[in-house]
């Protein structure tokens, strides 16, 4: 048996070494072609941060992936500022507003019903789970019509509140509290606390929440990730350019600046590419540092609990 | 009668927590389809008297049939791209654990961070020979000016590529976490009995992992579907005209905000939704994605567990 097991393990050490030798050239060209990706996937990006560096003259005839100076930073931002009175700082304070109300509503609700469904015993976990599932799964893109006839019968359209409260709808988030304190916290636990006097508020308060920081960080990050960017809903439903969220802001500046399309005529402040590609940064660089901090809270919430860590 | 008693306050609680999700739930999920359904028979320019036949006017728009070309031809494209691609990537990815794999990894984060009118912005540097990073790749292929890309007949392909970009790599990141899971002792097994890289590949790792690229397949295919915001911003903003109602989204948009058509506009999103819905449901019951979700109600619970019971005893 010993002698079996010896020449498994050298097999088993020797098999990886004589593979590599077969297949090297195979492998470098697997490693170059995913190190050709990787810059490709960053030359897009590098180009904006770049760009507000220089002026626009310089955007167009230097190399597009060198830096000119600090001071273009400070001009552009100058630039942008005088924009229509510094409407730019409002869209940038829309989005951080409403972008928190829903991060903190979104994230407390999806929690709560995590919780309830893993704790509890009511009768309609089935249905629950099942809608939950069919809404995670449905683009949010598909209702936005259905909802702005919603929202306008009840006189909502053109108000902060119809994109705070329609994104705070977080299927996602209760499915992954769900998964999450199914499998961190045993039921046994509830029973012990409900036998001695704890009330269903307490076992949330008392056992579930102090063990959901890691959840609720990952609730979090979703929650930002999906509605610092986004267009659609707020282009829709917030009509008035003082509702303006950053991305939506950014989609007005290309139409009403000639910075990319030159027959849009000029402004009275010089709105070119290298202000437009600051304001890009605005809403790309956040997502950006987020991305980059979590990208493994991102892989395990993607899969939602069904890869067992 | 006292066991109801107890429970009751007890549930009533745990329902109060469960509400404001459930009422978002509702008004947000559920009561906007009942409102699109009820606004469909509407009356309207279209359809003057009202009536469910709107989905037949829907049908015979004349905007129809091309936006749903043009819709078709970008999915039959940038699916099975996005499949084979990202799967092949987070293979290549998983055939060894380099450290400068890491910092790969982070790259391909990246262009996940730019959406909507940011991606826009820099898919239309990245296509401007005057400004692009690839300006000298652009000469090589003889591209000079912008119009030779940026025309209506070209658009499929550009938004094919604007959307890969932007979701290739974290599916590239969320696959790669998948084959971590696979059991190392699985793979080593099969790496005795003398798999090539290759057939480890396609023979272990990619069956086991077949579920989450289902997933990825579903979430692409209805995300795909609903395309908007790209063709959107490029019509109105960058190059005026070159996408006028290009896709399903876009002429519902249309029918809804430029000719106030909200009857035709909700039958178009019921069937849109249609897809949609019936992919989410092939996810959740026709695959194994979810089988670690209790779906079973409390009474068919303790009913297995009393069979259980009895059948140990």
């Amino acid at each position: 048996m010993s002698i079996d097991f010896e020449k498994q393990t050298q097999v088993a050490a020797e098999t990886p070494r004589k593979k590599r030798r077969k297949v090297g050239i195979g492998h470098y060209a697997v490693n170059g072609w995913l190190i050709f990706w990787a810059i490709f996937s960053v030359i897009p990006m590098l180009w904006l941060i770049l760009a507000p560096s220089k002026t626009d003259r310089q955007v167009t005839y230097k190399n597009p992936l060198s830096f000119a100076s600090f001071h273009g930073y400070v001009q552009a931002w100058k630039n942008l500022q005088s924009f229509n009175s510094g409407v730019l700082a409002h869209w940038a304070l829309n989005s951080i507003t409403y972008t928190a109300a829903i991060v903190v509503f979104a994230s407390v609700t999806a929690s709560l019903a995590g919780f309830v469904i893993s704790a509890s015993r009511i009768r309609f976990k089935k249905a629950f789970l099942i809608s939950t599932l069919i809404m995670m799964l449905v683009p949010p893109v598909a209702l936005v019509i259905p909802l702005f006839i919603e929202m306008n019968r009840v006189n909502l359209v053109d108000n902060p509140l119809s994109v705070i409260l329609i994104s705070s709808l977080y299927p996602f988030g209760a499915f992954l509290s769900y998964i999450y304190y199914s499998n961190t916290i045993p039921p046994e636990i509830y029973e012990s606390a409900r036998l001695d006097g704890c009330s269903d508020f307490g076992l949330y308060t008392k056992i579930a929440f102090p063990l959901s920081h890691p959840l609720l960080a990952l609730l979090a990050f979703f929650a930002f990730v999906g509605n610092w960017g986004n267009y659609f809903m707020p282009y829709i439903m917030l009509p008035s350019p003082e509702h303006y969220t950053l991305p939506v802001g950014l989609g007005a500046l290309f139409f009403s600046t000639p910075a990319i399309n030159p027959g849009n005529g000029a402004t009275s402040v010089p709105i070119l590419k290298p202000e437009i590609a600051l304001a890009g940064i605005l809403v790309a660089v956040p997502v950006m540092i987020v991305f980059l901090i979590s990208q493994k809270r991102l892989i395990r919430g993607m899969l939602a609990g069904s890869i067992k860590e | 009668m006292s066991k109801g008693r107890v429970h009751k306050p007890k549930n009533l609680l745990m329902i109060l927590m469960l509400s404001p999700y459930l009422l978002l739930l509702f008004f947000f999920g559920v009561l906007p389809l009942i409102m699109a359904i009820f606004n469909v028979p509407s009356k309207s320019p279209s359809n003057p008297n009202g009536g469910w036949h709107v989905f037949k006017i829907v049908l015979k728009d004349f905007r129809l049939v091309p936006a749903m070309w043009h819709v078709l031809g970008f999915m039959a494209l940038f699916v099975p791209l996005m499949i084979l691609f990202v799967v092949a990537m987070s293979l290549m990815l998983d055939v060894n654990s380099a450290p400068w794999k890491k910092w790969v990894r982070l790259a391909y984060i990246v262009p996940a961070c730019v959406s909507g009118s940011v991606a826009v912005l820099l898919w239309y540097v990245l296509l401007e020979p005057t400004l692009s990073p690839f300006k000298a790749v652009m000469k090589w292929f003889g591209i000079k000016q912008a119009t030779q890309i940026w025309q209506t007949s070209n658009l499929t392909y550009i938004l094919v590529f604007m959307a890969f970009f932007a979701l290739a790599g974290q599916w590239i990141l969320i696959q790669f976490g998948s084959l971590q899971s696979i059991s190392t002792e699985v793979l080593e097994a099969a790496r005795v009995d003398g798999c090539t890289q290759f057939q480890l590949a396609t023979k272990i790792k990619l069956p086991l992992i077949r579920k989450y690229v289902i997933y990825m397949g579903v979430l692409v295919f209805a995300g795909g579907l609903q395309i908007f915001v790209e063709p959107q911003l490029l019509n109105s903003s960058v190059y005026h005209g070159i996408a006028q109602q290009w896709s399903f989204d876009q002429l519902s948009y249309s029918l809804a905000f430029d000719n106030g058509n909200f009857g035709e506009a909700s039958a178009l999103s019921l069937m849109l939704l249609v897809p949609s819905l019936i992919g989410a449901l092939l996810v959740i019951f026709k695959t194994d994605m979810f089988e670690d979700v209790n779906f079973k109600s409390p009474k068919k619970l303790a009913k297995e567990a009393k069979k259980r019971e009895v059948a140990a005893a």
